[in-house]
């Protein structure tokens, strides 16, 4: 636990030294009045010139007790619309995954970028819920409709 | 000739007298604790402290030899101390204490600090990491050992002078998503599992009739992983048609064979088929052909000579696995037909060991992965590493033997001890090695330092203790955090300054993490006691460290040949590295 806390306070200070715009990334408040910094609120923007960037898309971001070595997990709302989304919200991406691409050396930074990249250049291989997955593969006009739908829901999410 | 002369020639006069006069602490009383207690009491120690939370259940009797069938149920510690009356030749004084080692309010930093040496005799890395904490504080000197079944390690902690137990990554066992276990298994273990947990829970072991509201829950984990609605479905109604499946232990064993082995082996895996999405990028399942096998197998059967299910080692065929499922089948059906409630998977129960071997074999080829003997899958399936009385005997001595250092000289510095690895391997049963520095990346002793922090009161407000931290150790701005990964304070994080401490959770025992904002000294780790007036451990914080590239420690550990595969470890080693 010394481990991970020294580190989230240090990606809490990485954070505020660099990071990329139109993002916020913030432990999020307990009852107490204390951060909790297992536990992070983020705001990913839709990139630039596709049909996700009219949103600010919220995500958490929760870290186990022996994170560095094992990986945080990550949530979209439930229901997200993203064919790599599950129904739950959880994301399936490599460098989140353990057996996959996860290595302690990963920030906060290069979650957030990977979820942004994630948004608009899905991974058709990796089917995470039906609705999106098959407009995605066979529907690209209902698909970006879908999209740019819950793009103006999430228009005026921030910190 | 007193019963101490040969102990005063051995240990020396001056050492004799300085031990005599040691107050020390085992932490543990169980398979370890009840070895090294007797070579603590013989070494002459004159107080020794035992705590443990646990009550003695038979499966403790087969290694832990102080304990006696009366004893079931009762306090370790407290019998533990019983056992060893007897021999106390020495006039050891013993203090049992019966509770939970990481409990501040039974086992505050004062009670710590009255020890001159901790020795930890436990089984979990929880217990480990605090002890290991508690002698970073104190700067008291500590003596870890484990043991997994024929290996075992001593390794002497000197805090901040050799390594550390953090400073050894550890290995955290793996866990297996649902799905790949039911939809998608493509390793033995994984049909094991399935086999074990799943098949063999519901047919035989007593499980809950699922609530709605617990049925509700399973979706949404299976929600969390799986790829489609279809493979969802599919799942939740499996483990309906085994509740079926259950009711049928009270009919014939011809029935049960065919009604198992046909919705198990056949349509489930053709219901599994028909999901095409987990198939895009795998390779299909094969269902049982199992009419091809129904003759062999009834003639099988009926001749009485078979004896495949005692060769343990031989890779059995499709039909001899068939036949043991059979027969396993069979003798559980029997079970519960006379009386048997339920019966639980169990190793050492050869029925429930055959059953769960053939199923799983069974699965795997019809998977087209690797069969396997009963021996390998028993140890799978076991989670065996057994606990051995002997490697906990020889690792308890070396535990007191290492010891024995410090109480020459009392100097945290003097690194004589070695640690020291126990093993089968041939003509290297015993090896030792000299202690190593801490690891330099080590969050818990490299890269900070830690003692205890007075407060007269939690009355006072944040503010004044973040100025006070400040002015003492010469930190320009800090962060706190108080307890696991409470943040109350940093550089834009203001809220909490005018609240009393009271209020934020400040108490006796809780730690308080003290990091520099500007990078330059090392982090503070301070543990709270209420005192008379208010303390800062006197310190100078080293400059903080800085590292540019994060290495994975862990794949560059130089793992042992030979270590057993992490899903099985029980109690796994502190420490594997070569010698
Ligand atoms: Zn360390």
């Amino acid at each position: 636990m010394s481990l991970a806390k020294t580190r989230l306070q240090e990606e809490r200070k990485l954070w505020r030294k660099d990071h990329p715009f139109g993002f916020f990334a913030k432990p999020e408040k307990s009852a107490d009045g204390s951060l909790d910094l297992t536990n992070w609120r983020a705001g990913i923007p839709g990139r630039k010139d596709t049909i996700w960037e009219e949103g600010i898309y919220p995500i958490t971001i929760n870290f186990p007790n022996d994170y560095p070595s094992k990986p945080p997990k990550v949530k979209f709302p439930e229901n997200f619309y993203h064919p790599n989304v599950y129904p739950s919200g959880t994301v399936c991406l490599s460098i989140l995954n353990e057996e996959q691409d996860w290595r302690p050396a990963i920030t906060i930074k290069d979650i957030v970028l990977g979820v942004q990249e994630l948004l608009s250049d899905p991974n058709p291989d990796s089917p995470a819920q039906e609705p999106a997955w098959k407009a995605f593969a066979k529907d690209k006009e209902l698909y970006t409709r879908k999209v740019k739908e819950q793009a103006k829901r999430y228009q005026n999410y921030n910190a | 000739m007193a019963k101490d002369t040969y102990l005063k020639k051995v240990l020396g006069e001056e050492r004799f007298n300085h031990i005599k006069a040691s107050k020390v602490l085992m932490v543990g009383a169980g398979g370890i604790g009840c070895e090294l207690i007797k070579n603590l009491m013989l070494t002459g120690f004159g107080e020794i402290h035992i705590v443990d939370l646990d009550t003695i259940t038979l499966s403790n009797l087969n290694r832990q030899f102080l304990f006696r069938q009366k004893d079931i149920n009762k306090s370790k510690a407290m019998i533990l101390v019983k056992a060893v009356e007897k021999f106390n030749y020495f006039d050891c004084k013993l203090i049992p204490h019966h509770g939970n080692i990481m409990n501040t309010e039974l086992f505050p930093i004062s009670w710590w600090s009255s020890f001159d040496y901790i020795y930890n005799a436990l089984d979990n890395v929880e217990a480990r990491t605090y002890v290991n904490s508690i002698a970073l504080f104190l700067k008291k000197p500590l003596m870890e050992s484990g043991t997994t079944g024929f290996q075992g390690q001593v390794l002497p902690i000197y805090p901040y002078q050799s390594e550390c137990f953090d400073c050894i990554p550890k290995d955290t066992p793996t866990t297996y998503p649902v799905c790949t276990i039911r939809s998608t298994p493509s390793k033995p273990v994984h049909c094991i599992t399935w086999a074990k947990e799943f098949l063999f829970m519901q047919l035989f072991d007593e499980v809950q009739i699922l609530s709605p509201e617990k049925l509700a829950e399973q979706r949404k984990i299976l929600e969390s992983e799986t790829t489609d609605k279809k493979e969802i479905d599919n799942l939740m109604n499996e483990t309906n048609e085994l509740n079926d499946l259950r009711k049928l232990t009270s009919s014939t064993i011809e029935e049960f064979m065919d009604n198992l082995v046909n919705k198990i082996f056949v349509k489930d895996i053709e219901k599994l088929i028909r999901i095409d999405s987990l198939w895009k990028y795998r390779k299909q399942p094969v269902p049982l052909d199992y009419a091809t096998y129904n003759s062999e197998l009834s003639s099988m059967v009926k001749s009485t000579s078979s004896d495949v299910l005692h060769n343990e080692t031989k890779v059995w065929s499709i039909l001899e696995n068939l036949y043991v499922l059979y027969q396993a089948s069979k003798s559980l059906i029997d079970r519960i037909q006379s009386g048997e409630k339920f019966i639980s998977f169990d190793k050492d129960d050869d029925d429930t060991l055959n059953f769960v071997v053939s199923a799983s074999n069974l699965r795997s080829s019809i998977f087209g992965i690797d069969v396997m003997s009963k021996f390998d899958i028993k140890q799978i399936a076991g989670n065996i590493i057994p606990a051995i009385a002997t490697t906990n005997a020889i690792i308890s001595g070396f535990s007191d033997l290492q010891s024995l250092n410090y109480f020459k000289s009392y100097e945290l510095s003097n690194q004589d001890a070695n640690t020291v690895f126990v093993s089968m391997k041939p003509n290297r049963f015993v090896a030792r090695a000299t202690l190593a520095s801490p690891n330099p990346q080590c969050a818990s002793c490299s890269l900070s330092s830690r003692g205890i922090m007075s407060l007269s009161s939690l009355d006072g407000t944040l503010q004044e203790l973040i100025d006070n931290i400040k002015e003492f150790y010469k930190y320009e701005d800090i962060s706190l955090i108080l307890g696991k990964n409470k943040l109350i304070y940093d550089f834009d994080f203001e809220d909490n300054v005018d609240r009393s401490l009271n209020s934020l959770g400040f108490k006796s025992g809780e730690t308080l993490l003290v990091q520099d904002d500007n990078d330059e000294l090392e982090n503070l780790e301070l543990y709270i006691i209420i005192g008379e007036e208010f303390k800062l451990p006197e310190l100078t914080l080293r400059a903080k460290k800085v590292f540019k590239e994060e290495t994975d420690a862990e794949d560059d550990e130089p793992i042992e040949e030979g270590v057993v595969d992490d899903i099985i470890e029980v109690e796994p080693p502190i420490k594997k590295q070569k010698v």
